[in-house]
């Protein structure tokens, strides 16, 4: 048996390296979710260097944009932020709508703020929770895991699908609304506050929890923002940056909810600033719940760019030659670029689209917010310990889909 | 040149010229249906109406819904004119964008399409339809009238090529126009008035001339549709390449529009060449496409005793490769149906490397093979490049009965002889049957039926090259499909029959064969 320190005389020096010991960590790590590779630089147990290299799920997802149809994009926008695809979905939408000077109908603004808050909650349930899993405080993600399964039987029971919807369309959504989706909704609503409670009181008072979430993982402001950092992350820091409410997209400006922001921007801010957004969404949605109109389109009527009512296609010629159009050819956007961003789970999701006036996009790009996020990950990292790697960068809440692309 | 304005940009136009042509010279469309620049005016379907700027406009009094006072008010608003009917005239200033013409031609496309079936799945026109096009373009407003469309008859036969659907058609005129003005034969005209509108037959005839296809191509819609080509392919689907009719010595310019998955060409069509062609193609050659993928042969064939084998490609070049090893009196047959660079290449080989000094050409005899010319578009000669080939040659060149008599003579002791056709039955060219005898041919044909060996090569969709037609004119085709099991251009494999018997070619690609070529003809019209 090895002796242990303490046993050993004092005047015996320790053998322990002298040089940084560099390691791995990934790409295949559990708790690097989507693949990423940090290569470490440690003396002892701190961290003295690392560097952050993603990458490993890049699918191409820009070029693929370049080859089918506006609507052919939103299957692969989906899988940006897997977590939230909803968001990504109007996110996309919104950006190739704004290039054809296209309004979608009242009911269809309030759908889309329905759906993409109820995908927001999903983002920071799904983050916060596997956090706190993965500091060993497993009840907390069952519980906040089996809420976000109502908020997926919700959007399953609107979209046909619980994770990948692909439910977006340009100029509406696939589908209107069901004639549940209100009172499911708000029937669900009081489980998502219980387990955020419920959390709540598992973990605010954990030792283990505190210890490698206050004071750990620390950005400043100035940094955030010279970083391109946003989302509930730049919130963390004390920076009131929402696009939301900033930039007023849907009808963002007519609910009335608040920013949580955090001061010293470490991991437990993140942590309770993402909580307190989940609670500000719910108290969006009761509010769109409220707005939202029970009858009326969801989608613009206009026929350049939205497929007619199937009854129209099979009886007038008219809609049959612009279901047609669209689907052979894709709705033709004219000639222009266009900048278009949302507030998605991770902070702006910006889409960038060039059109050449043909129905495929000439250009493709995303500002994945988790990417210029993953940029502070090296500066809120080195001189903490190892073990603070993992609450950390689960509170960046890098998604290689995005990130990657 | 003088000129004129439209929609701010100026335009040259040749006195007398229409706005719409003038514009169309240019590269600018003017939205119509009824106009072709190959055909008269017929200013009927009133989608190119246009507003002219004047000093004093002519008005027109009309109502006009006024949305304040919920009542239709008496305004004016400018007389449009048809673009295809009104001549361009210095200085005149044309709007075909302003506010009255975008109305009347979005009213235009609605009145076209009120009586339209919802045929478009259905339909082969349904990709290129000028219907969906301008739909798109100009009205893309759902349908407001709510009454059942007026019934016509529909998949009439009106020959052995062409089926006409009444509901579909906007009565354009322009196939009766096309049947008068470009074939002379007034073999379709028009019934009855407005909704009940009809194109028809003359009584007792059928739609039997040489033309009816191109009938279908000038249809802007699906009202006429070829039998050959109904429910085989999607428009969308298909890749064209620009090509030169193989059917005779006309040399048409054509797209091979092929199906890329399936690597299978679906059909032909004109392409337009003022100084060939015009606009338009006979049936024969549109329907030439066929050939290139029926009875083609597509593996090598070696006569040994008394039967004939099929062997593979590269065994019948080896094979061709020992029939001539040892030949001091080598025939060479040139070939009027192959492109001017498997001529050139065939005979370079056969001269420079195998010493042969006899040259003949094989061509279809048009009397024997029942083609008949005429003054529109086809030539009394059936064979494509017949040109080509004696220009390759630098002479006149005699057929293969003149080589049969040689071979029968005995001034010959091996033939290499280019494709299926010669003016003579195998049974005229039997002497060659006791030659060593290599032929290259894509079909078959009187030279492979007396030839021991056989090397099967690429059909014009299969390979590019050049035809130099009838009038001297050298007109380059492009490769569409890809051949059958490793088949290339007959040039490429004569380049691999004189590799084996020890001779190198330095032609690797067409642009060598090209420039070593003796200059031919300008290509025109390109």
């Amino acid at each position: 048996m090895e002796p242990n320190y303490e046993d050993l005389s004092d005047d015996r020096e320790l053998e322990l390296p002298a040089e940084p010991m560099r390691i791995n960590m990934g790409p295949s790590h559990p708790a690097m979710h989507g693949t990423i590779r940090m290569v470490l630089e440690l003396d002892g147990e701190t961290v003295v260097d690392l560097d952050v290299q993603p990458g490993y799920l890049h699918r191409g997802f820009e070029k693929s944009c370049e080859r089918g149809t506006y609507n052919q994009c939103f299957p692969y926008v989906d899988r940006l932020n897997y977590v939230s695809p909803m968001l990504n979905n109007v996110g996309f939408a919104l950006a190739v709508e704004k290039l054809c000077d296209l309004k979608v109908p009242e009911r269809g603004q309030w759908y889309r703020m329905a759906l993409g808050e109820l995908a927001r909650i999903c983002d920071h349930l799904t983050c916060n929770s596997a956090s706190a899993m993965e500091l060993g405080a497993f009840t907390p993600f069952l519980w906040c895991i089996k809420a976000r399964d109502y908020l997926w039987d919700i959007l399953e029971q609107e979209t046909g699908a619980r994770l990948t919807h692909s439910f977006g369309r340009v100029g509406g959504m696939a589908k209107p609304p069901t004639d549940m989706f209100k009172e499911s909704t708000l029937a669900v609503l009081p489980a998502i506050e219980e387990a955020l409670a419920e959390s709540e009181l598992l973990l605010l008072k954990n030792r283990i929890f505190l210890d490698r979430t206050q004071g750990i993982g620390k950005l400043s402001a100035e940094r955030a923002i010279a970083l391109g950092v946003t989302g509930p992350l730049l919130r963390s820091t004390g920076v009131d940056y929402d696009v939301r409410k900033t930039n007023p997209y849907l009808f963002y400006k007519d609910v009335d909810f608040d920013v949580p922001v955090g001061h010293d921007g470490d991991n437990f801010d993140r942590f309770m600033c993402r909580f307190e957004e989940v609670r500000q969404s719910i108290k969006i949605l009761r509010q769109v719940l409220d707005k939202m109109p029970t009858s009326g389109p969801v989608d613009c009527p206009d026929l350049r760019y939205v497929l007619p009512q199937k009854e129209a296609v099979y009886d007038t010629i008219e809609a049959t030659i612009a279901h047609f159009k669209i689907v052979m050819e894709g709705l033709k956007p004219p000639k222009g670029e266009v900048y278009s961003f949302t507030e998605g789970g991770n902070g702006e999701l910006g889409f960038y689209i060039v059109s050449d006036g043909s129905g495929t996009p000439y250009r493709v790009r995303v500002r994945p917010p988790c990417f210029f996020n993953l940029q502070a990950a090296r500066e809120m990292l080195v001189g903490d310990m190892v073990a603070d790697i993992v609450p950390t960068f689960g509170s960046v809440n890098m998604i290689g889909g995005e990130c990657d692309r | 040149m003088p000129n004129f304005k439209l929609d701010g940009q100026e335009i040259p136009f040749e006195p007398g010229e229409t706005i719409i042509r003038a514009a169309w010279k240019q590269g600018i469309e003017i939205p119509h249906y009824c106009w072709h620049p190959g055909l008269s005016t017929a200013a009927n379907c009133r989608m190119c109406l246009v507003e002219i700027k004047a000093q004093r406009p002519m008005m027109l009094p009309i109502l006009a819904w006024d949305e304040k006072k919920k009542d239709y008010v008496e305004t004016t608003k400018p007389k449009l004119q048809p673009a295809c009917q009104i001549e361009a005239a210095e200085g005149m200033e044309v709007s075909s964008k302003s506010k009255e013409v975008v109305q009347a031609q979005a009213a235009v496309q609605e009145f076209l399409l009120l009586n339209h079936p919802v045929d478009c799945p259905i339909c082969d026109q349904a990709g290129e339809c000028k219907l969906q096009d301008y739909w798109l373009a100009h009205q893309t407003k759902p349908k407001r009238k709510e009454t059942e469309p007026v019934h016509k008859p529909k998949a009439v036969r009106f020959g052995e090529t062409i089926v006409y659907d009444g509901e579909r058609c906007i009565m354009c005129t322009r196939c009766i126009r096309f049947c008068d003005e470009v074939v002379g034969d007034h073999v379709l005209d028009m019934r009855e008035r407005g909704n009940k509108n009809e194109i028809c037959l003359s009584p007792g005839r059928e739609l039997d001339h040489d033309y009816t296809l191109m009938t279908e191509h000038v249809c802007p819609v699906g009202a006429l549709t070829s039998k050959d080509f109904r429910f085989k392919a999607r428009v969308w689907f298909l890749k064209s390449a620009p090509s030169v009719c193989g059917g005779c010595a006309t040399g048409c310019n054509s797209y091979v529009d092929y199906d890329p998955r399936y690597q299978r060409v679906e059909r032909l069509r004109p392409r337009d060449n003022a100084d060939v062609n015009k606009f338009w193609m006979c049936d024969a050659g549109m329907l030439s496409y066929h050939r290139f993928h029926q009875d083609r042969l597509v593996t090598g064939r070696v006569r040994s005793g008394g039967g004939v084998a099929e062997v593979s490609r590269a065994e019948a070049i080896a094979a061709a490769a020992s029939a001539l090893k040892a030949s001091k009196k080598l025939a060479v047959v040139l070939s009027a149906q192959h492109s001017t660079e498997d001529n050139f290449v065939l005979l370079k080989v056969a001269r420079d490397l195998l010493g042969a000094s006899k040259i003949y050409l094989g061509a279809l005899d048009p009397a024997k093979t029942g083609w008949q010319g005429d003054e529109i578009l086809r030539h009394a000669d059936n064979n494509p490049n017949r040109a080509g080939a004696v220009a390759v040659a630098g002479g006149p060149l005699e057929g293969t009965a003149a080589l049969a008599k040689a071979a029968a003579a005995g001034e010959v002791d091996a033939v290499l002889s280019l494709g299926f056709a010669a003016e003579v039955d195998a049974e005229a060219l039997a002497p060659l049957s006791r030659l060593p005898h290599v032929n290259l041919a894509t079909h078959g044909g009187p030279l492979a039926q007396v030839a021991s060996v056989v090397v099967p090569v690429a059909t014009i969709a299969e390979a590019s090259g050049t035809f130099v037609n009838a009038k001297g004119i050298a007109q380059p085709f492009q490769k569409a499909v890809q051949a059958p099991a490793g088949i290339t251009a007959a040039w490429q494999a004569m380049t691999e029959l004189a590799a084996k018997l020890g001779h190198e070619v330095a032609m690797k690609k067409l642009p060598d064969v090209r420039a070593a070529m003796p200059a031919l003809p300008a290509p025109a019209g390109a």
